[in-house]
């Protein structure tokens, strides 16, 4: 009889976890569209190459993982923390951006996407993250 | 009267024109010099942050920089599970500071350390930073502090000390003074980039302390060693080893009988865009450098090791 209640009871605490994670996650807003600057726009990233990929991808680890996951879905263990959903950088809609318009969302930021122009100060690591971007689709 | 005046003005026309040259040829160079910094740009972080255990690295972050630092060390392994390997023995020793990059590779720091409330202001200088193309081979770092023991009054009053003007055998009772608070340390720092996992660095330094008992010395000259290993994009092993050295010239003491002993350091390191967690194992109690260099007696080799972290959080302005 105890175990019963005590399987009763756990049970009930799952099922509000699940329950609370769902409401937590559908608080979360879709950010609207960015207002990318021409200047960033037409910005030309240099060609990606092997060597770059990986230098994007162990920066992706030290800046950006822990909002947006190990595969760029949005599912890093601050993502639940924000207001605003870290979107999902598989989707046709955010890899059919121009490398510019990544560029300025990746460093210049906007709200709660912080600016990572003084923490990633070279210019060739900053390409070299969106190269990584791009091979997440 | 008037031939010395003559002269007077040709030499100080010739010290003018002098200057004029030298800081033409001087701004020349440094033309020069910026076309080749401009080619040859500075290797991507050597280390993932401007400390390394209980020593600096050549790590400055960019200007407007603002890192807030947590140091923390336990008390020594040496009673085993009954304080839980020093975590709860008496004689943690805690660090907090503050760094402020004030200009391009050069940082100013305050830091307060439960240790003889030492209230340390120090200086880094990045004289050279190792280029890509090996231009620069190594980086060469300047590393400065005073420090203000900021005990009570009381302390330094009731304690007797050896001055080196006094006869032998002869411990005074010193008038205090203020400035017998202060400790000094400097440092040369040169440190090279192995490929993208390796990294290491080498150092020498020399500490003043104004005031000492009679058993110490009032100078110590140091050599250091560091490095670390990175194993994965956020992870690396660190390591670093003080020896303070044994040099006659420089030591008030006829014998080597309380000399301090050296430190060695083993951590883990994890770092993120904005910290650095660094979680260690090392001998010294001290965390203000001169301290670890004048006064550990934590033997490495004999239980003499304290667990400890440091916890570094930057801001950008």
């Amino acid at each position: 009889m105890k175990t019963k209640n005590f399987l009763a009871v756990l049970s009930a605490i799952f099922m509000s976890a699940v329950f609370m994670s769902f409401i937590g996650l559908q608080d979360q807003k879709k950010g609207g569209p960015w207002d990318v600057p021409a200047a960033y726009k037409s910005k030309k990233a240099p060609a990606s190459t092997a060597q770059s990929v990986n230098l994007g991808k162990m920066l992706w680890a030290k800046h950006c993982k822990s909002c947006h996951g190990n595969n760029g879905l949005g599912d890093g263990p601050k993502a639940a923390s924000l207001k605003t959903s870290p979107g999902n950088f598989k989707a046709a809609e955010f890899q059919g951006q121009p490398d510019g318009a990544i560029y300025y969302q990746s460093f210049v930021g906007r709200d709660e996407m912080p600016n990572f122009e003084k923490k990633v100060v070279d210019e060739e690591e900053r390409w070299a993250l969106v190269h990584f971007i791009r091979t997440l689709k | 009267m008037l031939t010395k005046l003559a002269d007077m003005k040709r030499i100080i026309s010739l010290i003018f024109l002098l200057v004029g040259f030298l800081t033409f040829a001087w701004a020349q160079e440094e033309t020069v010099e910026e076309t080749v910094v401009e080619k040859d740009k500075p290797v991507r972080s050597p280390f993932e942050s401007g400390y390394l255990i209980d020593q600096q690295t050549s790590v400055i972050k960019v200007p407007k920089t603002l890192e807030f630092v947590i140091q923390h060390k336990f008390g020594t392994v040496e009673n085993g599970r009954s304080d839980l390997w020093g975590i709860y023995a008496p004689g943690a020793n805690i660090r907090l500071g503050l760094n402020y990059v004030v200009a391009k590779n050069l940082q100013a720091g305050w830091g307060i350390t439960k240790k003889n409330m030492y209230n340390d202001f120090n200086l880094k200088w990045t004289l050279l930073e190792q280029t890509r193309q090996n231009t620069i081979p190594v980086s060469v770092t300047l590393y400065g502090n005073v420090a203000i023991d900021s005990r009570s009054k009381k302390i330094f009053e009731e304690q007797q000390y050896w001055h080196s003007s006094d006869p032998d055998g002869v411990h005074t009772l010193h008038e205090y003074r203020w400035s017998q608070r202060l400790s000094y340390f400097s440092q040369l720092i040169i440190g090279r980039k192995f490929g993208e996992k390796l990294s290491l660095q080498a150092g020498a330094s020399f500490s003043h302390y104004n005031l000492v008992d009679h058993t110490g010395d009032h100078d110590k000259i140091a050599a250091h060693l560091g490095g670390r290993f990175k194993f994965s994009p956020q992870s690396s092993l660190l390591f670093n080893f003080d020896l303070p050295l044994k040099i006659k010239n420089i030591s008030e003491q006829r014998e080597w009988t309380n000399h301090p002993k050296e430190n060695l350091a083993l951590g883990w390191e994890i770092s993120t865009s904005t910290h650095a967690f660094q979680i260690y194992i090392s001998a010294a109690d001290g965390i203000v450098p001169q301290d670890m260099v004048m006064f550990n007696q934590n033997d490495w080799k004999n239980k003499g090791l304290c667990m400890g972290f440091v916890i570094t959080r930057l801001w950008n302005f």
